[in-house]
């Protein structure tokens, strides 16, 4: 890290009172980034803006950390017909509650970003997905789209630019978390069952209604305009060297400030749970962390010192960065409670479309209840993890993975108190 | 010419290609359940798994790159691949469940979370004997389950329209059934509803699944989760023969399967033919097996004083049917022809009162405009209009025929409902003497002096032209009185009678129906007559009309069979109409 974080002025989400109103953020030099652009179309040329921020490598902030300029560069020329980008505020991993501070306290900075992307890909309509129970920031967010439209950011030649056309419109999802899933939002958008795709073809090739389409989480677009009015250089600078760039860090569980907190990348995980979270709730031992959303794997207290919150560290310490959405757990956490309700969200959460998945999270869910209820065996320990091994990679989407690899890692490093909850195997011996 | 190397082998190929069916045409296998030729690919079974991979080109060179023992080198697939959406390409690596461990453990563990929620209970299940998931299982399935928590529990007995019943507890989610009225029969009728493993397939609130076609569901179905509700529980599938036929319910001529026990057509399914219904038929077609068991005429029948219609003998009927022609001049003998009836019944009827110096035949469509539906349900209520325009009957419109109706003095009706379908009425038969050749009681044969039961399209083989110009045609598939399965060879037989067990299906006679081929009969009333014509079955009648009739040139029983069905009428060529 180039700066302590300590001294980071927070870019996405900063203190500035009513910031969600388009004057305020304009007198904050909002939607500079954007008339930037537009003012100076040969700079920033459509490929220019792509070839920047896939310089500044904006990490998807959705979960798979993929290079935003790296997935805007792969569609294909424009042939004359619709092309969208797909903006994905689903946001139903547990543990994940990040974009709705972007939608609540700076929703301009999304807007501009994505009006920027959409340029940058000759996109002429934006969608944006947030999950049904975000019904409040919904409207928070129409207000602020709105607002753009009456400024004339959004809607027909776009800052008097001729030509530059981008319509912008809210979608939002009936409770269902496979629905954050890039292809089964597609397929929502479309007003069907939200059943993901399978690939190929890629969204860039055949995305809604089978046109290009993009798909990008919020924050992801949030970072946009940094990129744009303050260049690659200066973005890449900021935390960590791989995984540059603000992050919001969710931080939940049993810590004294729950809350979004936007800090660099790389933040060492027991700053952010001491410092910025405020320490554990009590006084009690800092147990376990889930550091990314439900689906990435738990890691112990003993496995985090030194660890940063970004993709090399963390992958390096056994999990993944994900959402960023940090459960801090005690040492009072039950494990094998935490882990039943996990597979009881992924069990509810299935799609039913791919047979390991539809079938799996049931059995696991069923397994670890029994565990739960004092019920199991050992043998059952070693039917789960058998049942992740047949569950993982083998579906349409990821969901199989999110839902086997929590099983595995919390077993895994865990397993004693797993091994403690289950029948004691008895053997007469002659 | 690209190359892809399957289990070790070498194959060539050109195009676009799915390695799934790729390999199915090789004739090898990879146990599926999702993937239907006729429909999209949403590859959700995850059955379908191979191993693959891509050998290794040196970007230079163009050449492969070779390992240590001057093996090609692979670059393996990170994952599992579901073969029925991967695409071939040049140079592709597959391994199936023969060559490669990982694949069949793979199938095995789908095959596992496949099981773990199904019933299994294949006992009770019509699906059994004919069920994909059952088969599999048995092949590639794992020795048990080790499943020991409760099941889900889902709908069961859930009548979704008038022909069929879901249990949804059976159903694995292929979604083959929403595809079918999304992409086939585009009724839109069925969705998945709920989540997860409360999955199943079922109308919207209030609606009903009364799609035309909604019994292709039943055959496309890989479990017992679709059933018709008119056929369940009605046999094992073990226990029936499957015969090919016609589907002679409307002018398309569906490609059919016939399937029988002890004499009585039980069901009827779709069988393949690219070239006129694919995989597909119409739900009416399937009800039409009634036709073959019930309200059949069997012994002739003759109208005494009244509207009595008592059977009498065949010797009778022969005696009662000369004396009438001998007594009447030839020339007042009106012959009607029938779209309802087979190329060889038309021509054997029109060709033997042509010798008796009668005037041609003549003969009234049936067709309802507006009735079809542009796939497979025609305007055409009959199979074989094409038939008897190209064996040159005379087309005549309701009104010309009614009044050649009350011209004859004898009228001879061939296999033609004439009174219930409107176009004679009860009055216009009064006068002339009339014999009707008939498979079923109607309104025409009540109002007929003489009735000669003739055997129908499940009973004899014979040819059918159908709307778009091809001819095609059906097998024996029951006994008559007069026949015997055993030694007629075309006959198919069913797995247990096969070996004449006492277990056999053919049990009774009671289903036999006492009727003769038209031709048959016709042959006994030339000898009575001494006329000059016999006909030892119906091949050698359609062996004649191939040789005098140019627009049959060709034809034979065996090139239909080989080419499932001959096109005789191409767009380009007028049909005679008069
Ligand atoms: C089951 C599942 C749920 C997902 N839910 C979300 C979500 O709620 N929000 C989100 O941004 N991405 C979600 N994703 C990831 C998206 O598929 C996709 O990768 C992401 O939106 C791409 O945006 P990014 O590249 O900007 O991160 C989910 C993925 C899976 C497999
Ligand atoms: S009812 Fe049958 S065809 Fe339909 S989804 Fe279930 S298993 Fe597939
Ligand atoms: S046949 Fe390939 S996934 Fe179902």
């Amino acid at each position: 890290m180039s700066k302590d974080w300590r001294s980071y002025e927070p870019l996405l989400i900063p203190d500035i009172p009513n910031l969600h109103k388009i004057d305020v953020y304009e007198q904050n030099g909002g939607y500079s980034a954007l008339r930037n652009v537009l003012n100076d179309q040969d700079t920033w040329s459509r490929e220019n803006v792509v070839n920047e921020v896939k310089e500044a490598n904006i990490r998807g902030r959705g979960g798979a950390g993929f290079n935003a300029g790296l997935k805007w560069s792969f569609m294909p020329k424009p042939d004359g017909g619709p092309r969208y980008l797909a903006c994905n505020g689903d946001e139903s991993e547990p543990g994940t509650f990040k974009d709705r501070a972007i939608f609540e306290y700076n929703p301009h900075i999304f807007i501009e970003g994505a009006i920027i992307a959409a340029y940058a890909m000759t996109v002429d309509t934006i969608y944006v997905y947030l999950r049904g129970e975000y019904i409040a920031w919904v409207r928070m967010l129409q207000e602020a789209i709105d607002a753009a439209y009456e400024k004339g950011y959004l809607g027909k030649n776009i800052l008097g630019k001729k030509g530059i056309d981008i319509d912008m419109h809210v979608a939002y999802g009936a409770g269902a978390y496979i629905c954050g899933e890039e292809t089964s939002m597609l397929e929502s958008l479309e007003g069907k069952r939200g059943y993901p795709r399978i690939k190929p073809p890629f969204p860039a090739q055949k995305g809604l209604w089978g046109r290009p389409t993009t798909i990008n989480n919020i924050e992801t677009l949030s970072n946009v305009p940094l990129v744009i009015n303050n260049g690659a250089e200066w973005y890449k600078n900021i935390g960590a060297e791989t995984h540059p760039g603000p992050i919001l860090y969710g931080i939940s569980g049993h810590v004294n400030k729950p809350g979004v907190y936007e800090l660099p990348s790389g933040v060492p995980v027991m700053d952010l749970i001491n410092e910025v979270a405020g320490g554990i709730r009590g006084g009690k031992k800092f147990k376990a962390l889930i550091p990314g959303g439900s689906s990435t794997p738990v890691l112990r207290a003993d496995q985090l010192e030194d660890v940063t919150m970004d993709a090399d560290s963390l992958r390096t310490a056994g999990s993944m960065m994900g959402t960023a959405g940090m459960v801090v757990m005690d040492e009072d956490t039950d494990m094998v409670d935490v882990l039943w309700r996990i597979s009881h969200f992924y069990r509810h959460e299935s799609c039913g479309q791919c047979t390991p998945c539809r079938d799996g999270t049931g059995w696991l869910e069923k397994v670890l209840l029994k565990i739960r209820n004092g019920e199991g065996e050992i043998k059952d320990l070693d039917l789960l993890l058998d049942i992740t091994t047949m569950m993982e990679g083998r579906t349409i989407c990821a969901l199989a993975d999110a839902a086997a690899w929590p099983v595995r890692h919390t077993i895994n490093r865990f397993r004693d108190e797993f091994e403690a909850r289950c029948k004691k195997s008895v053997h007469a011996i002659a | 010419m690209s190359e892809v190397f399957i289990d070790g082998k070498r194959y060539e190929f050109e195009g676009d290609h799915m390695a799934l069916q790729f390999i199915m045409d090789l004739g090898k296998e990879v146990p599926f359940f999702c993937y239907h030729p006729a429909m999209s690919i949403p590859g959700n079974c995850r059955q379908c798994m191979v191993k693959a991979g891509q050998y290794i080109k040196n970007q230079d060179s163009g050449e492969y790159e070779l390992d240590e023992n001057g093996e090609r080198k692979v670059r393996w697939f990170p994952k599992m691949q579901i073969s029925c959406s991967l695409k071939l390409t040049d140079g592709m690596v597959i391994q199936t469940q023969e060559t490669s461990e990982e694949a069949e453990r793979a199938q095995k563990d789908t095959m596992e979370f496949l099981l773990i929620n199904h019933p299994l209970d294949c006992p009770i299940c019509d699906q059994a004997g004919e069920c994909p998931l059952q088969i599999q299982t048995y092949k590639y399935g794992p020795e048990g389950s080790r499943f020991e928590v409760k099941k889900v529990h889902r709908p069961k007995r859930v009548q979704l329209g008038p022909r069929v019943t879901l249990d949804a507890e059976r159903c694995i989610n292929c979604t083959r059934c929403v595809r079918f009225t999304d992409e086939i029969s585009k009724s839109h009728q069925l969705t998945i509803v709920s989540r997860g493993a409360k999955n199943y397939p079922t109308t919207s609130p209030d609606e009903t699944f009364d799609d035309p076609y909604s019994l292709n569901t039943v055959d496309i179905c890989p479990v017992g989760a679709l059933t018709s509700t008119d056929f369940r529980f009605k046999a094992r599938v073990w226990e029936m023969s499957q015969t090919p036929s016609i589907d002679i319910t409307n002018g398309k001529g569906c490609n059919i399967d016939l399937w029988t026990r002890d004499n009585e057509v039980l069901r009827i399914t779709p069988r393949y033919n690219k070239e006129v219904n694919d995989h597909w038929m119409p739900d009416a077609g399937r009800e039409a097996y009634k036709l073959f068991n019930e309200n059949r005429v069997s012994r002739p029948s003759i109208t005494l004083d009244g509207d009595d219609q008592p059977h009498t003998s065949w010797n009778n009927a022969i005696e009662t049917f000369a004396e009438i022609l001998e007594a009447n001049d030839s020339e007042n003998i009106l012959v009607i022809g029938s779209p309802h009836a087979s190329v060889e019944e038309n021509y054997a009827v029109n060709k033997f009162f042509n010798l008796l110096g009668a005037p041609n035949a003549r003969f009234v469509s049936h067709i309802v405009p507006g009735s079809g539906d542009g796939f497979l349900i025609t305007d055409d209520q009959a199979p074989n209009t094409n038939g008897c325009r190209l064996l040159n009957i005379d087309e005549a419109s309701p009104e010309a025929l009614r009044s050649a109706v009350n011209n004859a003095s004898v009228v001879i009706i061939l296999a033609d409902d004439l009174v219930g379908r409107g176009v004679l009425s009860k009055n216009d038969l009064n006068n002339p003497y009339v014999i009707t050749f008939a498979t079923n009681y109607s309104d025409t044969t009540r109002a007929s002096d003489l009735v000669i039961p003739i055997t129908c399209v499940a009973e004899h083989a014979a040819s059918y032209i159908n709307v778009d110009g091809r001819i095609q045609r059906s097998f024996p598939a029951k006994e008559t009185k007069y026949t015997n399965r055993r030694l007629n060879l075309e006959m198919s037989e069913g797995r247990l009678d096969r070996y004449g067990t006492s277990f056999d299906n053919w049990v009774s006679d009671d289903n036999k129906i006492d009727c003769r081929p038209a031709w048959d009969f016709l042959n006994k009333l030339a000898e009575r007559l001494g006329l000059g014509f016999s006909y030892l079955h119906s091949r050698a009648i359609l062996a004649e009309i191939a040789d005098q009739i140019p627009a049959f040139e060709g034809v034979s029983y065996e090139r239909m069979d080989e080419e499932n069905g001959i096109q005789l009428i191409t767009e380009q060529q007028e049909i005679k109409q008069d």
